[in-house]
């Protein structure tokens, strides 16, 4: 296998940088290598390289790579590979979240926004965790359709407030990522998700322990809660940095931690770089196409990543099957 | 028939066709009949029956409404505008959407007939109105609505001063106040050439929207049957602002573009409509706070000061009326030469 493995890894390291390269070259404006260097007639390129394509690309790539550790630990938590954060009802608590501080906190600065869709995603997870104890966990599939009904309820709740308030439109805002207005100054909360990122990996043998099981955990000596409470801390902040500088980006903490532990199984330690490799080429990949596709326009993310997370979550879910008979 | 082309003086452009039409078909005798009987007006359009918004069928609807009626309900805050400026009053209508400056346009008494989308339909059978006037986001109300009063949708049809032209003779005919429907239309119409003699030669200009710090280039609305290249894309249609592109889709809440495609297409003029302001979205960041940063400080409307900053309650919610398109004329002959 590792040679294969090798293999993958660097073509994973070169998509990255081709993708990565081409984001801050694809753009409505003409920015190329050497208009930049040579500065010329276009004198506007490096300006717009360091005030637009070089923000929007790091926050490609620091929202790729959170939000898919962010599935990646809570799969650990809840020791179930169809889990992430928009399954699991986190991502309806953070935007209700968001909600509650349009309506009772209007001036609040965005990192305030930033906090209490933190503090709604944190309890969103802890309702999740809880329900799902009590559900029957055999059922492979039936913990992340417990989390879709609980999403769909904070989601009504949610839809219910902003259709009474009027705020139906800022509501498709936040569902729909986007992060075609992303430049500087606009996308720097991402880099707290990037910091959770690290903290994810520096407690990374923590989680694949978690992963084993409660009671697996405590007899090797771990402080079961105080590892579980981190992890919950990492997706919500995540959750809510992403939700509020790009929207919802659907599917991607499902997807990618399962291609990921399809190749190189599910040690965290050793996992975590891929996870955020491969959303971070997941995210570029997509953001790249949105703002291909109707040029000079631009078509909002979550909706090309809705079309082909969905796509490879059926792959997922089909190979499963056709390997369990 | 009481519905006539009558020789509006001041009035360079006709009436739309749909009237100008139903007017010619109606004889003699009929309207002798109807002015027997309690007075009444026509009004035909095209009402589309279709499910769908994407693939709209239009079917020819005339309604005769009562002259003179007593209890008017509204949906469509320009029709507001309207009744009020002719000196009417409406007794019912969303009353959490009507502006401010409509508000005497209201009854003392009035009552709430729901939302600008959706109707409270036992409050409005309750309050047993003589004339419901629907127009755009309330059109499908149509088939409850019909049921309980004579119902008229006042929607955008044709251009922009076509439509308003057609909805001030309606219900100036409505409320018997043909001469100062007559006036207003007078006005207006000068108004509405200035502002257009003002963007002339002035340059390009593009119909921004922003809402929830997202951007959105608005239409040209080139269709303008299409009611949905209408709001803040009227800065093309009623007054001849130029297009800095052509081709932006007849959609709502126009494409969405980044700030870089503000640079690249540098129009001279910047309408700015402002989203969250016009739906009184608390807490959401201005325009202006999300246009002033560094790529916009680049480009030619900012340098020239000539990001101009529409009316968000006139421009989006109501767009259309007597009272609005004034408010409307004074934004865009903000515009330098």
């Amino acid at each position: 296998m590792r040679p294969r493995r090798t293999w993958v890894g660097v073509l994973v390291a070169v998509l990255l940088v081709v993708l990565a390269f081409a984001s801050l070259f694809v753009g409505v404006s003409d920015v190329s290598p050497s208009s930049v260097l040579t500065g010329g007639p276009d004198s506007d390129a490096a300006f717009l390289l360091v005030a637009s394509r070089i923000p929007r690309t790091v926050a490609v790539l620091l929202a790729g790579a959170s939000l898919g550790i962010a599935g990646l630990i809570m799969q650990m938590l809840v020791r179930n590979k169809f889990v992430e954060p928009g399954t699991t009802g986190v991502s309806e608590f953070a935007t209700l979240g968001m909600l509650a501080t349009m309506v009772f906190l209007p001036g609040l600065a965005v990192v305030g926004k930033m906090g209490v869709a933190a503090v709604f995603g944190l309890f969103g997870t802890w309702v999740f965790l809880r329900v799902v104890r009590v559900v029957p966990v055999r059922q492979l599939v039936l913990v992340p359709l417990v989390g879709i009904m609980l999403g769909g309820v904070v989601g009504a709740v949610t839809t219910f407030f902003a259709y009474r308030l009027d705020l139906l439109q800022s509501l498709g805002q936040w569902s729909q990522g986007s992060f075609a207005t992303i430049m500087q100054g606009r996308y720097e909360f991402l880099w707290i998700a990037g910091l959770m990122v690290v903290l994810a990996w520096v407690a990374a043998d923590r989680f694949s322990v978690i992963g084993l099981g409660e009671e697996f955990a405590t007899n090797l000596g771990l402080d079961y809660r105080r590892v579980v409470a981190v992890g919950m801390v990492i997706i919500a902040v995540i959750t809510a940095a992403v939700l509020v500088t790009a929207g919802m980006i659907p599917f991607l903490g499902l997807v990618v931690p399962n291609i990921v532990s399809l190749i190189i199984g599910d040690n965290v330690r050793r996992s975590i770089p891929w996870v955020a490799g491969i959303g971070a080429v997941f995210v570029l990949a997509c953001d790249l196409i949105a703002r291909v596709v109707r040029f000079p326009y631009e078509i909002p993310l979550g909706v090309i990543v809705g079309i082909i997370g969905a796509a490879l979550f059926l792959w997922l879910l089909l190979r499963r099957r056709s390997r369990a008979h | 028939m009481r519905t006539a082309v009558r020789p509006l003086a001041a009035l360079a452009l006709p009436l739309s066709a749909v009237l100008a039409l139903s007017a010619c078909g109606g004889s003699d005798a009929a309207a002798e009949t109807a002015a027997s009987e309690a007075e009444t007006v026509t009004f035909t359009w095209d009402r589309n029956i279709a499910a769908e918004d994407a693939d709209p069928q239009y079917e020819e609807t005339t309604v005769e409404v009562p002259k003179n009626p007593e209890n008017i309900v509204v949906f469509d805050m320009a029709s507001l505008d309207t009744i009020g400026a002719l000196g009417g009053e409406v007794s019912g209508a969303p009353l959490d959407s009507v502006p401010e400056y409509l508000q005497d346009a209201l009854a003392d008494d009035a009552f709430n007939v729901g939302t600008l989308f959706e109707a409270d339909i036992v409050e409005i059978e309750a309050q047993q109105p003589d004339l419901i006037v629907i127009a755009g986001r309330s059109s499908a109300l149509y088939e409850d609505l019909s049921e309980i009063a004579p119902t008229v949708d006042l929607s955008l049809r044709g251009s922009y001063t076509e439509t308003l032209e057609r909805n001030t003779t309606f219900l100036g005919e409505v409320l018997g106040a043909e001469d100062e429907a007559e006036a207003a239309i007078a006005e207006l119409e000068e108004g509405i050439e200035e502002a257009r003699a003002a963007t002339a030669d002035a340059g390009t200009g593009l119909g921004l929207m922003v809402s929830g710090g997202e951007l959105s280039a608005l239409s040209p609305s080139r269709d303008s049957s299409d009611a949905r290249g209408a709001r803040g894309g009227l800065i093309y249609d009623a007054f001849g602002v130029e297009p800095v592109v052509e081709d932006i889709r007849a959609a709502t809440h126009g494409e969405p573009v980044s700030f870089e495609f503000l640079l690249e297409t540098n129009p001279d003029h910047l309408w700015v409509v402002d989203r969250d302001a016009a739906t009184n979205t608390e807490g959401a960041q201005a325009a202006a706070a999300v246009l002033d940063n560094e790529i916009v400080k680049q480009t030619t409307a900012y340098q020239n000061d000539q990001i101009i900053y529409l009316d968000p309650t006139a421009w989006y919610v109501v767009f259309g009326g007597v009272e609005t398109t004034k408010i409307m004329i004074d934004d865009v002959t903000q515009i330098a030469g």
